[in-house]
């Protein structure tokens, strides 16, 4: 389970974005949320709970019977595109349905480092550059044809292909030898991959680093016996795409009733060994039936819990809650600079009304995110320290304790800073006594969003900040904050969260060249240590973990963007379904499920 | 929803007839029908009432979230309980129905205006005239208001409630606009305009001095109606997620809270107020209005 | 009567063009457009802007929209932005369940209608015409999209009769009996939900129209004669009354349009009117002005309809 590719991990922080928002409960660590035998949540006196007490694995009770047939819920509030093939598709509903069908050549472990136990094994070079992968003998497509070298080679170029269609073209790629060149057409190959033989295939990349292993090598191959006839152009909107598609994974498309829902069977000849169940249905449910789906049987695990409904069903009868930690994060941005669309990098601006940052120390004192996480999410979200969450444990700092709440200190440091009530109406103007209004600007979705954000508001008034809030649906609020490159110059500050891929490098969201680095900030010690994260030193676990430390403490000391809270993910399971886990690197694969009867448990 | 009202299903509503026209028949009448003056007292209640308090009420008192008084049920303390964001109910149903109100009589007014103006020259001049205003009419007739509308609060991010019925109106004036072009077009027959005409009146007095006040009472009924039915386009509107934002409370924004389920399944008093309100409301105005209607309409006068 | 036809369809082509102009020049003003959604720090943003070179998203909106209104004329609306398949293909089966929907609603608010209107009008100020104006009363101020979320709370939900999302049962065979009721099953209370508050207008009226008829004098005539009660409703009244409530068959599609967004909304039956509103939110240009101009057409069509039943079965009411 859960092995996703690093891009859908990302776009889940859409999927997050929007559906932001939900509560549930929390618990402290120690007091109760202790599981009964039969691995159920108990309700604690206080009604919060915590993820400490959430397993990711399934309790197993009873006897696996041969075959059966389980419903898979998705929940989405959108239908899913369909675009079935991991080369192309680009919603996180779609990723959930090649999860079924289809799989990467490689696994990773818990810490999202790539292993030698998926369907090909891999060799690194003495220099870290050149991986040699050999796929199992074993590995077949479900239409009998065997999963090739040529396959995976076939995947590159048709990302490579400058009539590619689909979002997968990036600096993993650029990072291959010779990719640049068969991108602009200078070359008719791509020099740094070589088909060793049938099974065999070299990738030689330009720079070694540590992401390489997590996440950055692409492991999806594309069938050439079917695709390699079509235009490159074509083939997202092809029917081997959309109405049969294929793949080597432990379950077959039966059929597929557009947005709505999919039926697979089980692929006997699947390399792990013909799976327990002997099939699946896919359909997709809405936030509001999630409940009542379960209850009643209608399905037997879904893709996502949405967390404000937990509490009111934390004692559902026939299921088993799973909570994982969410590779993600919210965070509230300060505003720096603009994007310089020439230079493709940050313009930090000296003069941002938020470029002191004494007062965006003091905007974050001012928050309590502990009541946050208690009252609005039941303790599941709570209180964020890093930029680095601890759904990477190899490099969240746990020692770093970010800045707490203490609105003392805010004002101490607003005062200090200049900051002060010059005119006596309660609201500080800035230090040359002009007014400081801060226009702050949230995204609407889910029913906490907007309380949420207010009370945030409220939060810096209680420190003499005068903030304005403007809620924005999803497109408009991501269009003001500069995603296209241009920078609302009214926008002060906002709030928003990212999904983070398994690789813990955090480039791509505040690098100086990134798009992403919203806030447009720049700091020559930041470049030296991203730089240092992805070096080939790096390799070196200690000295990864030494750079991402430092650069947490940096990202405390600066604050050009504040971590608000973390999450956690849960996933109820029907009681009948066995051998069932989320999250990275539980050696428990979809091929395993069975079921203990062959009808779902109903609730009391 | 009832976007459509104007759009053909409620045209078989405005056949008022000829009848001797006044205020004190209508509000003789409505103190007669018991139904629609128990409804007259109720409206006027909820209307005093709302706005009475709303002034003694403090807006950014009651939108202030409150971590600590989360989904309270009903209490002395809040007497129809607490929403998600701890803010007071009570507090937000007050000042949501008047915005609602405010919203709905914005509209209406609006749309009245505009299409008694239309209405009129439209009819009284007949021709030409009568011709191009009638395609631009039916033009607008078909449209999928509903989408458009939508469509246009998208792309409008932070309306306020002035722009908001602005939006709706430019969407909304057809119908009444097309009856008065047909009593207009009865109205300039008859002979006191005729007589007028001839007396060298100008059209401009004719049309407002004389035809107007002639229409008063059909014009009073369809704006009675037509309130209703504004009242629960916003509404609507909130319900899909295209209304406004919780810092403006309106009827509609409470009863979406509904879509979560949760919320209606467990947590009754957030949602149930203002739907009730909603019907209530509605079903005030609509009884009034049908009897003003009544009384309009000599054939179905009562007693 | 074929001149009139002529004309009318005459009139759609300009109302067409200036709804298509409209909801395109919407479309193009609202913020972000179909790749906003795209934010993913692993996708190159020069890859994204791309994208957006090949869709066409950096051209003015003049030019897409000739290029789309050329489309238009040969029958093709285009590709979604967002599934990346052809518009039609995307619309065609959210289209069928749409169809059946309003299909379904319309059967449903004449046979509520029909048996009301005649019992409320024959028996006028009676209990039952009082329960039944009633009913009238309150289902003329109740909002649909509330009166749809208590049925679905407690038919759906509460009581379980009735599916609560999607239109089929997943895994059933197109074209057997099963997926049939399938079909049916998770239609109804939709369609019932709708029927029961777009039906009160129509029962109303013909309460109304009935009111009036028996009072007519040929109705007086009829009966003097000796004419039975039974013969007298069947043979007159009915007949008078009944015409009328065909014609207007045309305006409720209007109704529908706006009704089925609501609906599918809370059902999440996955019609036209629930591809709209994701269409918004994925700001997919293409999809949604199609779908724009579809129910406007209907519309159009359906007014078309209505003004030339009306003209034929009562040649009283003259169009012009």
């Amino acid at each position: 389970m859960g092995k996703n590719n690093k891009s859908k991990v990302l776009i889940l922080s859409l999927a997050l974005l929007l559906a932001a928002c939900s509560g549930d409960d929390e618990a402290t660590k120690d007091s109760g949320g202790k599981k009964d035998s039969d691995g159920k949540q108990e309700q604690k006196d206080d009604g919060l709970y915590s993820i400490e007490d959430f397993s990711n694995v399934k309790t197993n009770e009873g006897e696996a019977i041969d075959g059966g047939n389980i419903t898979f819920g998705l929940v989405s509030d959108t239908v899913f595109e369909g675009t079935l093939n991991w080369n192309f598709y680009s919603g996180a509903p779609d990723a959930e349905i090649l999860n079924w069908f289809d799989e990467g050549l490689l696994t990773w472990d818990e810490n999202y480092v790539y292993t030698n136990d998926g369907a090909a094994t891999y060799e690194v070079s003495e220099d870290g550059r050149t991986f040699t992968f050999k796929i199992g003998d074993n590995v077949n497509w479900h239409d009998g044809e065997p999963v090739t070298a040529e396959d995976w080679l076939f995947a590159h170029e048709v990302i490579g292909n400058p009539e590619y269609d689909g979002p997968r073209y990036n600096s993993d790629f650029t990072n291959i030898e010779g990719m640049e060149e068969y991108n602009s057409g200078k070359a008719d190959t791509i020099s740094g991959i070589e088909v060793v033989d049938e099974k065999t295939l070299k990738i030689t990349y330009i720079e070694s680093t540590p992401s390489l292993l997590t996440g950055s090598i692409w492991s999806y191959p594309l069938a050439k016996h079917i695709f390699g006839d079509m235009a490159v152009a074509d083939i997202s909107s092809s029917p081997e795409v959309r109405e049969n598609p294929i793949g080597f994974g432990p379950f077959k498309v039966e059929s597929i009733v557009p947005g709505e829902s999919v039926t697979l069977t089980k692929n006997e000849d699947y390399w792990r060994g013909e799976p327990n169940l002997d099939g699946v249905t896919i359909k997709v449910i809405s936030s509001s039936t999630v409940v009542q789906e379960l209850e009643t049987g209608g399905v037997d695990l879904i893709s996502e819990f949405p967390v404000d409904q937990f509490p009111d069903n934390a004692d559902m009868s026939n299921v088993e809650f799973l909570g994982a930690v969410d590779r993600a994060y919210t965070y509230i941005g300060f505003k720096l600079g603009t994007w310089d669309a020439e230079n493709n990098r940050v313009q930090p601006n000296p003069d941002a009304k938020m470029g002191d940052v004494e007062l965006r120390k003091a905007m974050w004192h001012a928050v309590d995110n502990t009541a946050v996480g208690e009252r609005f999410y039941n303790g599941l979200r709570w209180n964020a320290t890093t930029l680095i969450p601890p759904s990477h444990p190899e490099f969240h700092d746990d020692s770093n304790e970010g800045r707490a709440y203490d609105p003392e200190v805010a004002k101490t440091l607003l005062d200090d800073a200049g900051y002060a009530d010059t005119d006596g109406d309660g609201i500080r103007e800035d230090p040359e006594g002009n007014p400081l209004e801060i226009n702050f600007i949230s995204m609407t979705g889910g029913d906490t969003a907007e309380p949420l954000a207010q009370y945030y508001v409220q939060s810096w008034e209680a420190v003499g900040l005068k903030v304005n809030l403007e809620m924005l649906e999803f497109n408009t609020f991501y269009d003001r904050v500069g995603n296209g490159g241009e920078d609302n110059p009214d926008v002060d500050v906002y709030q928003a969260a990212w999904g983070v891929g398994i690789d813990v490098d955090p480039s791509g969201l505040y690098g100086a060249e990134a798009l992403y680095n919203f806030p447009r900030w720049e700091n020559e010690e930041n470049e030296r240590l991203l730089k240092e994260g992805r070096s080939e030193e790096a390799f070196d676990l200690a000295f990864r973990q030494d750079v991402y430390d430092e650069w947490q403490q940096l990202m405390v000391d600066e604050v050009p963007v504040f971590p608000t809270l973390y999450r956690a993910v849960l996933s109820p399971v029907n009681d009948r379904v066995l051998n069932y886990a989320i999250g990275d690197g539980t050696e428990i694969y979809l091929s395993d499920l069975a079921v203990s009867q062959d009808s779902p448990v109903t609730a009391e | 929803m009832r976007l459509d009202k104007d759009s053909g299903t409620q045209i078989p509503d405005v056949d008022l007839g000829k009848s001797p026209s006044g205020f004190s028949i209508l509000l003789r009448e409505l103190i007669r029908d018991k139904v629609a003056f128990v409804s007259l007292l109720f409206l006027f209640l909820i209307i005093v009432g709302v706005f009475g308090t709303s002034i003694i009420l403090d807006q950014d008192d009651i939108i202030k979230v409150d971590l600590f008084a989360l989904y309270e049920a009903p209490s002395s303390m809040y007497w129809l309980g607490t929403d998600y964001g701890g803010r007071d109910i009570f507090g937000q149903l007050i000042i949501g129905t008047r915005n609602s109100l405010a919203i709905g009589i914005l509209i209406t007014l609006l749309t009245g205006i505009i299409g008694i103006l239309i209405g009129l020259v439209s009819g009284y001049y007949g021709g030409t005239v009568d011709n191009i205003f009638m395609r631009f009419v039916d033009f607008f007739m078909v449209l999928p208001t509903l989408m458009i509308v939508i469509a246009f609060v998208t792309a409008v991010p932070g309306y306020s409630i002035v722009s908001f019925s602005l939006i709706m109106t430019a969407f909304l004036w057809m119908g009444i606009a097309r009856l008065i072009r047909s009593k207009a077009l009865q109205e300039k027959e008859l002979d006191y305009v005729k007589a007028s005409k001839t007396l060298g009146t100008s059209n401009f007095k004719i049309m407002f001095f004389q035809v107007l006040p002639n229409l008063s009472s059909i014009i009073i009924v369809t704006m009675t109606l037509n309130l209703a039915a504004n009242i629960g386009i916003e509404s609507g509107l909130s319900f899909l997620g295209f209304g406004f934002p919780e810092s403006t409370p309106s009827l509609g924004t409470l009863i979406s809270y509904a879509r979560n389920p949760q919320t209606l399944e467990l947590r009754w008093w957030i949602w149930l107020p203002a739907s009730i309100l909603i019907l209530v409301l509605m079903l005030s105005i609509n009884n009034v209005g049908q009897a003003l209607k009544r009384a309009t309409d000599a054939r179905q006068r009562r007693g | 009567m074929w001149k009139l036809i002529v004309r009318r369809t005459l009139i759609t082509i300009p109302q067409i063009i200036v709804l298509s102009l409209l909801v395109f020049i919407l479309a193009q003003a609202m913020p972000g457009d179909a790749l906003t959604g795209l934010i993913d720090p692993s996708i190159d943003p020069a890859t994204i802007e791309a994208m957006r070179e090949r869709l066409g998203l950096n051209n003015p909106w003049y030019v897409q929209y000739i290029d789309w209104i050329k489309g238009v004329i040969q029958g093709d609306f285009g590709q979604s932005f967002r599934f990346k398949m052809p518009v039609s293909d995307l619309i065609g089966a959210r289209m069928i369940n749409t169809l059946w929907l309003s299909l379904a609603t319309l059967i449903l608010t004449y046979l509520i209608a029909i048996p009301l209107g005649i019992i409320s009008g024959r028996f006028n100020d009676t209990w039952l015409d009082r329960a039944i104006t009633g009913y009238t009363y309150i289902g003329f101020a109740a909002p649909l999209f509330i009166f749809a979320l208590v049925m679905l709370f407690v038919f759906g939900f509460q009581l379980g009769w009735f599916p609560t999302s999607g239109s089929v049962t997943p895994g059933t065979t197109p074209g057997t009996f099963e997926y049939f009721i399938s079909k049916v099953n998770h239609l109804l209370l939709p369609a019932l939900s709708m029927a029961l508050i777009t039906t009160v207008s129509t029962v109303q009226y013909l309460r109304s129209e009935i009111i009036d008829t028996k009072q007519k004098d040929f109705i007086v005539t009829a009966r003097a004669k000796g004419a039975s009660e039974s013969r007298v409703y069947n043979r007159h009244v009915l007949r008078n009354s009944l015409l009328p409530i065909a014609a207007f068959f045309g305006y409720e599609i209007t109704g529908l349009i706006g009704g089925t967004i609501f609906i599918e909304n809370i059902f999440g039956y996955p019609g036209m009117g629930e591809l709209f509103l994701s269409s918004i939110s994925l700001r997919d240009y293409s999809v949604m002005t199609a779908l724009v101009l579809l129910f406007g057409l209907a519309a159009i069509i359906g007014a078309l309809l209505s003004d030339i039943i009306l003209s034929l079965v009562d040649p009283r009411i003259r169009i012009k």
